[in-house]
């Protein structure tokens, strides 16, 4: 019964955007009740198509024409179901939280209505039957990641972080588009005859044929999406946008982070898993980029001093983590695609509530820079305590939501070491766990505990901001030992509703699958990132904490090569704008402006000009006097006529 | 639908005109009501129009100068209808975002109509004669409005707009007059019919190779000259430049689409048969002009410039979808003209409202006006997002259709407009309307505030259109689709054959 009602998922919010963007600013709070409603509407929505299709184990689909050979379509699968409930509980939560941090805004309206048309085109994205709908959604996405950006629009910075955040993920998006184009023109060369109601670009008919397209196709539709997963998700190299979006409002980063946006891009990867596994090298390259990106982004937050940019970082790195998850699939194949859900979601718990008690703080001491913070947590208990929590399960201590994810990460990327896939990705994973617990307890260290180190506003934020924490604390927390087994079985099964063998695939993309029996890891493996995980937080307290032992500033001074090679984010900025944007690519427009006016435009002139020179010496025939027009008039007839005449004998 | 409707629908501009330039108290009302008519004409054909049959429809024929085989023949099908549609709502958004014209608004408006009435005919025309005489008329009204109502540079403006194009028509008619003089129909007469004429091309005993060669050549830089392709490009930044807003709206929405329809109507039936070479130079031509229009754009300081080159890139998609030869990459093409069509009109209007706003159009001059202008700045920022390709608005659904259908024969120039073009695009547009709308508000801008209600209803109108057909194109797309079908996979049929006269 609810699955009649799926369209509503997206429609409620899209509603409550057109009411909030044309009402708002005549209601109170500006009409912020109206995206919160709509958003809780898709969550209950999404909680009652679950309780049917769960137990049953069935899916939901919808399908119809849209123009030529597309169409639009709701899918809710396992996999899409996970991602609604987290995406709409999370949104409801942020929404709610925004109600106290956003209060006093003049462009409160503004705020609730472009919120509301997030949290619909990330809705979208996930139900999406079809890759195309996904990408117009997905670049919805992005357009609403760049209007709150910039919402703050007066702020220069805040304005051209936006436009960062937009072009930079756009380099992805084209790789996306061009890969979408590639799949299509690979499927229509197959002359397939489609039943009613199927399509060419539905998830369904792409998973049934990916053994008739040519492995290299695949390879390159694989690799092109994933170029576009990388933009979205802020994988290296396309990283450098996510941590300047912290110009948005909190709330916006939170939901940037943790619920909508970033969380795109593994989502594609997911949802298109079977096509990476396929594909010959692709989940290779997914693992190496996710865990480059795993380590490479730790190492940027041990040295940030804005609390927000340090959790930007975290996002980034645990990302990496995710695709590296993903990657990991050529090893054990579709039950990867349950554990990296499983720390995405976990992730978008903690990340939220990360982000949300970071906007309390801010609010609160009205500052970002932690080095001016110390010992908040006296005035704010509740914060502090939740932020706690939260650093507990993104370094993966045991019993949180993240350690589950984590750890079963780490360990595959162990076995898919022992294949021919190579070491490396399990080194940085590894490697990453220990900074991970660093930076994040650097960060609560630094915040909560020890002394006030400036003169901020001690006081806990009102309950529509702590409720949400502790919410989100309690899922942060609680929600990994009820529910990890049941997770796996579900989603990680999420592709036996659909017609494909994995055998068959793992022949076309060189997999050799594992028994799972067979590998038994060492214990030191298996002990090995808990042990990172408190030996990281036992160097955090010893440099950061009341206790503390150990200067920083003596280990790493301030004009440390290193440090500061680190802290200026490893010139990447400087590349890409300043050389590659600023340089080359305005350069070549300057260029090809000059181009056209001296060349293209500069012959036009010419041409012009020796014709005036003549037409001088020719404008004594203007007699003025009609005869001599006339002759004149037959003169040019005749010679036209000649002239056509001469050309058809010449070319007959 | 009354008999001649498709001759009254043009008349009925050029009869408001003339009542507009007698008159200059109730121009504006001539112009509001003249083009309202049409567009409620062209409406109710759109209606009746048979969405499934690729024969011509609302056909009238008569004959004008029977001793040389001119007729007056009009007539609609995929191709034309919508761009008939496109011609009237961008005529009556012109009159209404023209509404406080004050200097010589009886000639202003007249003109306004005068080029309606031109760009219907060349739209409908399916006589050779017919086609040309329409197609200049619409010169004239173009040159006078550069010519009066101009900027600073006017008079080389209007000069060079005339010329340039005015040779490439001649170039055209030289054309069509080697097609006329090489045909005769069975019973020994000439004739300027442009089916029957296009339909003899396929027969090689009566065009040899060579000379259609020269024939398509001469036809196919009369069409790039308009529309305009690289390398013929440099009269439109000008003429645009100084142009005063209205006649750059016309401009771009609806004179560059001539060039384009005479792409579909008239090139491609004739593309199969012509040397093969001529696919490779449109597909080059197409992919330059998209990324050369884009790295332009992005070069220039002056906001209306920069949005006249972004027609030359969007231009492009027009000519390498048409060259590319699939069916959807033909009906991309086809839908970019329309989408362009709406899109190019507000970029133009808010360049407009900008420049006689603020007192200057030079990005770098401005900034912060979303504070002062919020609903202008929603309406510039909506326009600029359908601009560069956004899901949900118009564009996107051309570029996608006409890159998705050009793979297929043509993938290595699609994958360059995709790496090379792109993002280009996106650049441009972004860093503009960070520039002049984002940012602290400058002090001199302090007291500015929202545009004439009229200007925002023309703009909000149009901005509307766009959102709707990005969402459900398949009213527009579904006869592009059959007049797509039809090119790519039939010949040319004679009005005769089709059984309408």
């Amino acid at each position: 019964m609810y699955s009649d009602y799926a369209y509503l998922i997206v429609a409620l919010p899209i509603l409550a955007f057109v009411l909030t963007i044309f009402l708002g600013w005549y209601l109170p709070k500006g009409g912020g009740f109206f995206t919160i409603l709509a958003t809780f509407g898709a969550l209950i929505i999404s909680l009652g198509i679950f309780r049917e299709i769960y137990p049953t184990n069935t899916i939901v689909h919808q399908s119809a024409p849209w123009f030529a050979t597309f169409n639009f379509g709701i899918l809710i699968d396992p996999l899409a179901i996970v991602m609604l409930l987290m995406v709409s509980f999370v949104c409801t939560l942020i929404h709610i939280y925004a109600l106290g941090y956003m209060d006093g805004d003049p462009g409160l309206a503004r705020y609730f209505a472009e919120a509301g048309l997030f949290t619909a085109a990330m809705l979208g994205l996930v139900l999406s039957d079809n890759i195309l709908q996904l990408f117009i959604f997905w670049e919805l996405v992005g357009l609403c990641s760049y209007l709150l950006i910039g919402f703050w629009y007066r702020k220069p910075t805040a304005a051209s972080a936006a436009k960062k955040a937009f072009l930079v993920t756009r380099v992805g998006d084209i790789m996306f588009l061009a890969g979408i184009i590639i799949l299509y023109t690979n499927l229509a060369k197959l002359n397939l005859v489609l039943p009613d109601g199927a399509y060419l670009l539905q998830f369904q008919t792409i998973y049934s044929n990916l053994a008739l397209i040519p492995p290299n196709q695949l390879t390159y539709v694989a690799l092109l999406l994933f170029g576009g997963a990388v933009g979205k998700s802020g994988q290296f190299p396309l990283h450098v946008w996510l941590p300047d979006a912290m110009e948005g409002p909190t709330t916006v980063s939170a939901m940037i982070h943790a619920a909508t946006m970033v969380t795109a891009g593994v989502y594609l990867v997911a949802r298109s898993f079977p096509l990476f596994y396929a594909a010959p090298h692709a989940l290779t390259v997914v693992a190496y980029v996710g865990g480059f990106t795993a380590l490479f982004a730790a190492t940027l937050g041990l040295v940030m001093f804005d609390i927000k940019r340090v959790l930007a970082f975290s996002t980034i790195s645990q990302l990496g983590y995710m695709m590296l998850g993903l990657g990991v699939g050529a090893t054990v194949g579709a039950t990867a695609v349950g554990v990296s859900m499983f720390h995405l979601i976990g992730h978008s718990f903690f990340k939220a509530l990360l982000f949300l008690c970071a906007g309390s703080v801010i609010h609160a001491t009205g500052t970002n820079d932690m080095r001016e913070m110390g010992g908040v947590l006296k005035s704010m208990k509740w914060t502090g305590s939740c932020m706690l929590a939260g650093c507990l399960a993104l370094v993966g201590f045991p019993l949180t939501t993240g350690f589950y994810s984590k750890d079963e990460i780490i360990v595959t990327a162990y076995e898919n070491g022992l294949g021919a896939n190579g070491w490396l990705p399990y080194v940085f994973a590894i490697t990453a766990v220990l900074l991970t617990a660093i930076y994040s307890f650097r960060l609560w260290f630094l915040t909560f505990d020890g002394r006030p180190r400036s003169d901020y506003g001690k006081h806990e934020s009102p309950w529509v901001m702590v409720g949400p924490l502790v919410i989100l604390a309690i899922c942060a927390l609680g929600m990994g030992v009820p529910t990890q087994g049941p997770f796996y079985d579900y989603v990680g099964n999420n592709f036996e509703h659909y017609d494909l063998n994995f055998d068959e695939l793992a022949v076309i993309g060189g997999h050799h699958v594992e028994n799972e029996e067979a590998v038994h890891e060492p214990f030191i493996i298996k002990i090995l990132p808990l042990v990172f995980c408190l030996g990281g937080i036992l160097i955090a307290a010893l440099f950061y904490s009341r206790w503390r032992k150990f200067d920083s500033s003596r280990i790493s001074p301030k004009n440390d090569p290193i440090r500061h090679i680190i802290f200026r984010r490893y010139y990447l900025n400087e590349f890409y704008t300043g050389w590659f944007t600023e340089t080359i690519v305005y350069g070549l427009a300057l260029l090809t402006n000059a181009f056209d006016l001296k060349i293209v435009d500069g012959i036009v002139n010419k041409i012009s000009e020796l014709l005036v020179g003549f037409g001088g010496t020719v404008r004594k025939v203007q007699t003025g006097l009609i005869q001599d027009y006339i002759t004149a008039i037959v003169l040019g007839l005749t010679v036209l006529l000649i002239l056509i005449k001469l050309v058809m004998v010449v070319a007959t | 639908m009354i008999s001649n409707a498709m001759s009254l629908m043009i008349a009925i501009p050029l009869i408001a005109a003339i009542i507009a330039f007698i008159n200059g108290k109730i121009a504006r009302y001539a112009a509001l009501i003249g083009s309202l008519i049409s567009l409620i004409i062209s409406l109710q054909m759109f209606q009746e129009f048979d969405r499934t049959s690729s024969v011509m429809q609302f056909v009238e024929s008569y004959d004008w100068v029977p001793s040389i085989g001119v007729k007056y023949t009009l007539g609609v099908d995929g191709i034309g209808m919508p761009l008939v549609l496109l011609s009237t709502i961008v005529t009556l958004m012109v009159v209404i975002y023209a509404w406080g014209e004050t200097k010589r608004p009886n000639q202003f408006f007249a003109l306004l109509l005068l080029n309606e009435f031109g760009v219907l005919g060349v739209f409908t025309a399916l006589d050779f004669f017919l086609f040309y005489i329409f197609w200049e008329i619409v010169l004239i009204p173009m040159f006078f409005l550069i010519g009066i109502w101009g900027g600073p540079r006017k008079d080389y403006a209007a000069i060079k707009f005339f010329i340039y194009t005015h040779v490439a028509s001649l170039v055209m008619l030289l054309s069509i007059f080697a097609l006329y003089f090489s045909y005769r129909t069975p019973s020994g007469a000439r004739t300027f019919d442009m089916l029957t004429l296009i339909q003899a091309t396929s027969d090689s005993t009566i065009f040899s190779p060579m000379l259609l060669n020269v024939i398509f050549i001469g036809l196919l830089i009369g069409f790039m000259v308009k529309m305009p392709a690289v390398p013929f490009h440099t009269w439109l930044p000008d003429a645009h430049v100084e142009a005063p807003t209205a006649g750059s709206v016309i401009l771009a929405a609806l004179l560059l689409k001539m060039g384009g329809y005479g792409l579909f109507r008239i090139i491609m039936p004739m593309l199969p048969n012509v040397s093969h070479h001529y696919i490779t130079l449109m597909a080059i031509i197409g992919t330059v002009s998209i990324i050369y229009g884009g790295f332009m754009a992005l070069s220039q300081k002056d906001i209306k410039k920069m949005v006249a080159y972004s027609s030359v890139s969007h231009m492009g998609y027009v000519m390498l979808g048409a060259g590319a030869f699939t069916w959807l990459s033909v009906e991309g093409a086809m839908f970019q003209q329309f989408s362009h069509g709406l899109i190019t009109c507000v970029l133009f209007m808010t360049a407009g409202t900008i420049g006689h706003t603020t007192g200057t159009r030079m990005i770098a001059d401005l900034g912060g006006l979303a504070d002062r202008m919020p609903k202008f700045a929603f309406l510039m920022m909506a326009s600029f997002l359908a601009s560069l390709g956004l899901p949900g608005m118009c564009g996107f659904v051309a570029e996608l259709a006409v890159l998705t259908g050009s793979y297929a024969t043509l993938p290595i120039y699609v994958l360059i407009v995709i790496f090379g073009g792109i993002v280009v695009t996106a650049g441009y547009h972004l860093w503009a309307i960070q520039k002049t709308m984002f940012g602290p508000i400058l002090k001199k801008y302090l007291d500015l505030h929202d545009p004439h209600s009229y200007e925002l209803l023309s703009m909000s109108i149009l901005v509307a259109l766009m959102i709707y057909f990005g969402i459900n194109p398949s009213p527009i797309m579904g006869i592009m689709h059959v007049a797509a079908d039809q090119l790519v996979n039939g010949s040319v049929l004679t009005l005769a054959q089709m059984g309408v006269i």
